[in-house]
């Protein structure tokens, strides 16, 4: 039967970061359901007693204790009211949830990156897998010279996102950041550019000793179609270029019906689709 | 499969009621019917009407609460009815409850009621209004698979009692009902193909599906149709397979002590804000769209292909209630029209 009874949680601390953005750190109080399980890209879902559910992604899935981290923006009203708790208050969390990024597609292969905004969150897991990388994952990286390459777009350099963790993936990866707006007294850092990251898209591309094989975006709708558009454009299959879907969910078991995409469901499909299903 | 023949349905009906709850579909004052509770000695007549609402609120409940929250942990709150019949369901309402019954095979709270209930079936003889069952594989004649029990009138007072299955044979256990004669089976199959002969020509409905299917309808006809969309949700009540559904806390707080409450409740897909986040992105803010998706997941192969047949199980309510005029046959006939 499907799992409709969250798993009590317990907030145990938080890190602001950007703009009303957080990381929060969850301890589970008990591990009835398969937490430790959880992909890279699958979701859980947050229940704010009082408020309700919303879908929240691991940026750290939960570990041998329980605890798990989840970045997330003051949004709407269940997000400010978890704002307004103080640590120690029990809340309650289903999952994980969904189909994460393609893993078992990317290993070796060369590997381009696009996130927007907290678009950055989904993918955060999967790049500390990349570039944690053991000694014997390194030599084999090298044996194989994949290159990974991450543009993140922000609004502004004060709503960038996760800033310790892309300082980290700088020493094992190409950053490009991009910035949608910028002061006239702002001097553009050197891997800095001011716009989107489809505006640099391109040039990005020229990098690439050899041309990326596979593609994973996340972030608004708009950004993510221009992007996988400009990746066929230059050649890149509908099936390796893949998108993590972000929906209203309020059952994240394939029932209430309000993450439909044409003819899928985000929380049972999804998140992650190939640019290929969603045609 | 047992097929008797009875001469007094208030026999069946009262050998049901001492072992169910029994609901029957009775006519109100108003002309409308409904599904209500029997408890008296003498059953009220069963009338081949379709009733306003189908039976699916027996299962998925319009609302109905999911757990509980004391502060320190959350617990399950599933329903526990106790054994009820559904006396003299239409073979469209019963299509429906299959559908659902596939949707909804695990979730617990559904099954809980569905697990408690005897489906006893009704044949339809004549064809009803705005229904188009033929057309869409869902009658007239009750579907072997969706009830335990079919009934089927005869001339003079008389019923055939057909059991599809152990619960409908135990269910009539001890009622002493006299083997039917082949022959009758033969009447029912000759009763049903006449009945499905008098429906009028649903062949633009057919049409329709094909060019839904096609891919070959604009944007700008489903824009059209979407204007005289009021988004007042009657249709998705009303239509027996719509499922959508919208979850909501509500915190009772006494001196003694607070409980949260969460609560899943009947949605409609076609209202404005069924997809709305809260960033304000909207993937559905155009209605067209809204209304593409409605017809789409009601007739599109794509779902077809998963459930095996068609969401819609042809009993035009959503005709019948539509204020806007856009309810099955009108944009089937659009479809074939002008799109």
């Amino acid at each position: 039967m499907l799992n409709h009874i969250p798993d009590a949680i317990k907030l145990v601390d938080y890190i602001d970061d950007g703009e009303k953005a957080r990381h929060y750190k969850f301890r589970l109080l008990n591990m009835k359901h398969p937490w430790q399980d959880a992909q890279p890209g699958q979701f859980f879902m947050l229940n704010v007693p009082s408020i309700g559910e919303a879908a929240f992604t691991f940026t750290e899935p939960p570990n041998e204790q329980g605890e798990f981290r989840a970045l997330i923006r003051q949004m709407g009203k269940l997000t400010s009211t978890l704002f307004s708790l103080p640590t120690g208050e029990v809340l309650g969390a289903r999952g994980p949830f969904g189909r994460g990024w393609p893993l078992e597609k990317i290993t070796k292969q060369n590997i381009i990156i696009i996130a927007g905004g907290c678009g950055l969150a989904p993918l955060v897991n999967l790049i500390n897998g990349l570039t944690n990388s053991t000694a014997d994952n390194k030599a084999e990286n090298v044996a194989t010279n994949q290159q990974v390459v991450l543009i993140y777009g922000a609004q502004s350099k004060q709503a960038q996102l996760l800033t310790p963790e892309r300082e980290r993936w700088q020493q094992h990866i190409e950053i490009y950041n991009t910035l949608d707006e910028v002061n006239d007294q702002y001097a553009l850092a050197e891997n800095e550019n001011q716009g989107t990251p489809v505006d640099i898209l391109d040039t990005v591309l020229k990098r690439f000793v050899k041309q990326p094989t596979i593609a994973l975006l996340c972030g608004p709708e708009i950004m993510m179609y221009s992007a996988a558009k400009q990746l066929v454009d230059k050649g890149m299959a509908n099936d390796a270029i893949f998108l993590a879907i972000e929906r209203c969910m309020h059952c994240a078991v394939g029932l209430c019906g309000h993450c439909y995409f044409n003819e899928h469901y985000v929380c049972k499909s999804g998140p992650t689709f190939s640019w290929q299903e969603l045609q | 499969m047992d097929i008797y023949q009875l001469d007094d349905l208030n026999r069946l009906q009262q050998h049901l009621m001492a072992q169910f709850h029994l609901y029957q579909v009775i006519n109100n004052d108003d002309e409308q019917c409904s599904w209500q509770q029997q408890t008296k000695a003498e059953n009220e007549p069963l009338i081949t009407k379709l009733p306003q609402s189908s039976a699916k609120e027996f299962f998925f409940a319009e609302h109905e609460n999911l757990l509980i929250f004391n502060g320190d942990y959350f617990q399950e709150t599933l329903p526990t009815p106790e054994p009820f019949v559904l006396f003299g369901v239409l073979s469209c309402d019963l299509t429906a409850i299959s559908y659902q019954d596939q949707f909804f095979k695990d979730d617990p709270y559904y099954q809980a009621r569905r697990q408690q209930c005897l489906l006893v079936g009704l044949d339809c003889i004549q064809p009803c209004q705005q229904g188009f069952c033929p057309t869409v594989d869902a009658g007239p004649g009750v579907r072997e698979h969706c009830a335990d029990i079919i009934l089927h009138p005869l001339e003079d007072q008389q019923w055939l009692v057909i059991t599809t299955n152990n619960k409908g044979a135990e269910a009539i256990k001890g009622l002493a009902l006299n083997i039917s004669h082949s022959h009758l089976l033969t009447q029912r199959d000759l009763s049903l193909h006449q009945c499905e002969q008098d429906f009028p020509d649903h062949t633009y409905i057919t049409q329709g599906i094909n060019k839904l299917n096609s891919g070959e309808i604009k944007d700008t006809f489903w824009q059209q149709i979407a204007v005289q969309c009021l988004g007042c949700s009657g249709c998705t009540t009303l239509c027996p397979t719509c499922s959508c559904y919208g979850t909501r806390s509500i915190t009772v707080e006494s001196d003694q002590k607070k409980e949260i409450k969460q609560q899943r409740f009947w949605d409609s897909c076609l209202y404005e804000g069924f997809q709305r986040e809260a960033s304000f992105h909207n993937p559905s803010s155009d209605a067209g769209k809204r209304v593409q998706r409605f017809w789409q997941h009601k007739f599109g192969n794509e779902f077809f292909t998963e459930f095996n047949r068609h969401g819609c199980v042809g009993c035009g309510r959503c005709e019948q209630t539509c204020p806007g005029n856009i309810g099955v046959h009108s944009v089937m006939k659009r479809i074939n029209n002008d799109a």
